[in-house]
């Protein structure tokens, strides 16, 4: 009789990481990162790609590079090289997972968050991410239906090595772009949130901190008088009630670049050792009785609400949760579209990251795919925001979701 | 031995396709695997299913010999 165990040691090892992880998000938010938005793969590449066609996409509130995924890159690279599993791999349907990372990100748009952050939003008490958390289970269930009917997007083969270095020399280029942007100033083409920047009028008229007091950022020559914005001909632009509820843009929340630097390289690290997936745990679960990857999004939660606790971001409810929105149904949908996509492609949207900086350049295409999805979600309109869904976004998660099961169907007559 | 080529699959393919091989409790098995991330779930579920495990790093990939205890 064989000795089996349905819990390995390898559980204690990812709820540690998950803890690790879920504490350091929260702590971030403390250090000025967006509420309950520590670490959130998709609101930080979308803000990546802000930076750069922010003028072009619409992205004006959200354009910033996010060192975090900087230091995810390469904390997960340096991992994976000093235990020799960095390998460059590639050429598993890189063009289907390009389209996969798309529409991942655009469904994460729609809910406002990726799978990572669907968990840290319920680790700050929003419960409005128990309708995305549904929809992961829901979009695991679906992506299971293929898995067993042999779905694959064919074997992954060594490829030439500069491909495997994609990503981190991706992550290089950010890095030097964050600095200039930092220590001196952006580069022209560039989309900056400013800092602290609170949209007063979306696009029109924008305040910004400034030791103190607020001063204007746009339109040009308008002055702060009594708390109100007052144009250059004296009209009132917004008055001091509207100006005083206005809160930061999400790309004008951040923790300071070394900060969110560290932090992001001990989460690479981490994560590329115990290859923590914030999907694979229920899938796994579900699929093949194993439950050590269940301990990852355990240890995320627990771990983001006790420090969220400590620290007294913790806000229990449904209402005004920051950047969310309570459209039950279509938090649930979005999250089981991207879920589906990031089933199809064989991990969460951090996973994808972590394995692009370990050499696998299908995943540093996904990742690509994520990037343009995000400055495509934004340009066309289809981003959620707290009021809820955009007109249109019903319509994306519909032809998202027919795409997504003509790949899955395509895919499972393959047995190779 | 039974052998199991798990190369350039992504997940969860790799361990679905070692639980398969280990339905019928085979006395020893050989699996090839590339990935890091493979090895190690192909290592833990040999090891939960009662498996003395080795593993040989060569430069390309990883092979997994185990066998029951």
């Amino acid at each position: 009789m064989r000795k089996r165990r349905v819990i390995g040691p390898t559980a204690a090892v990812l709820g540690g990481a998950g803890l690790f992880i879920g504490a350091l998000a929260a702590w971030l938010v403390s250090r000025g990162n967006p509420g309950n938005m520590g670490l959130c793969i998709a609101c930080f590449l979308r803000d990546i790609a802000g930076f750069f066609a922010g003028a072009v996409t619409n992205q004006a509130a959200v354009a910033y590079i996010r060192p975090e995924i900087i230091g995810i890159v390469l904390g997960a690279m340096g991992a994976a090289v000093a235990t020799r599993e960095f390998r460059p791999r590639g050429g598993s349907a890189p063009l289907v997972r390009f389209a996969l990372g798309f529409a991942f990100m655009s469904a994460a748009l729609i809910f406002l968050g990726c799978t990572v952050r669907a968990w840290l939003r319920l680790g700050g008490g929003d419960l409005t991410a128990l309708w995305g958390i549904l929809g992961i289970v829901a979009g695991v269930l679906v992506g299971i239906v293929f898995l067993k009917r042999g779905f694959s997007l064919g074997r992954a083969a060594a490829v030439a090595k500069p491909l495997g270095w994609v990503l981190p020399a991706l992550a290089g280029l950010l890095l030097v772009f964050a600095l200039m942007t930092t220590l001196g100033t952006k580069p022209g083409f560039a989309t900056l949130t400013p800092e602290g920047g609170r949209a007063v009028v979306p696009g029109e008229v924008v305040v910004k901190p400034d030791g103190g007091t607020l001063v204007v950022v746009k339109p040009e020559g308008a002055t702060i008088v009594g708390g109100a914005v007052i144009a250059q001909d004296g009209s009132v632009l917004a008055d001091a009630e509207a100006v005083a509820a206005t809160k930061p843009m999400p790309g004008g929340r951040r923790a300071a670049l070394a900060v969110s630097l560290l932090a992001g390289l001990a989460i690479g690290i981490v994560a590329q050792r115990t290859r923590f997936c914030s999907i694979g745990g229920i899938r796994d679960a579900i699929l093949v009785n194993r439950y050590d990857l269940l301990f990852g999004v355990g240890g995320l939660l627990v771990g983001a609400t006790v420090v969220n606790l400590l620290l007294g971001q913790y806000v229990l409810g449904f209402a005004g949760q920051p950047v969310a929105h309570n459209d039950v149904l279509g938090n649930f949908a979005a999250m089981g579209v991207a879920t589906f996509s990031a089933m199809l492609l064989g991990g969460c949207p951090f996973r994808q990251v972590v394995m692009g900086a370990e050499g696998d350049s299908d995943s540093a295409v996904a990742v690509g795919g994520m990037l343009v999805g995000a400055g495509f979600t934004h340009w066309a309109g289809l981003a959620s925001s707290p009021a809820g869904l955009a007109p249109n976004a019903w319509l994306a998660l519909g032809v998202m979701s027919v795409l997504l099961v003509a790949v899955a169907v395509l895919g499972s007559r393959k047995t190779a | 031995m039974k052998e199991l080529d798990v190369r350039g699959l992504s997940c969860p393919m790799p361990l679905m396709r070692a639980k398969e091989a280990l339905a019928d409790s085979p006395g020893e098995i050989l699996v090839r695997a590339d990935s890091g991330t493979a090895k190690a779930n192909v290592v833990a579920l040999l090891a939960d299913e009662g498996y003395a495990v080795s593993v040989d790093h060569t430069g390309e990939e990883y092979v997994i010999i185990a066998k029951l205890a």
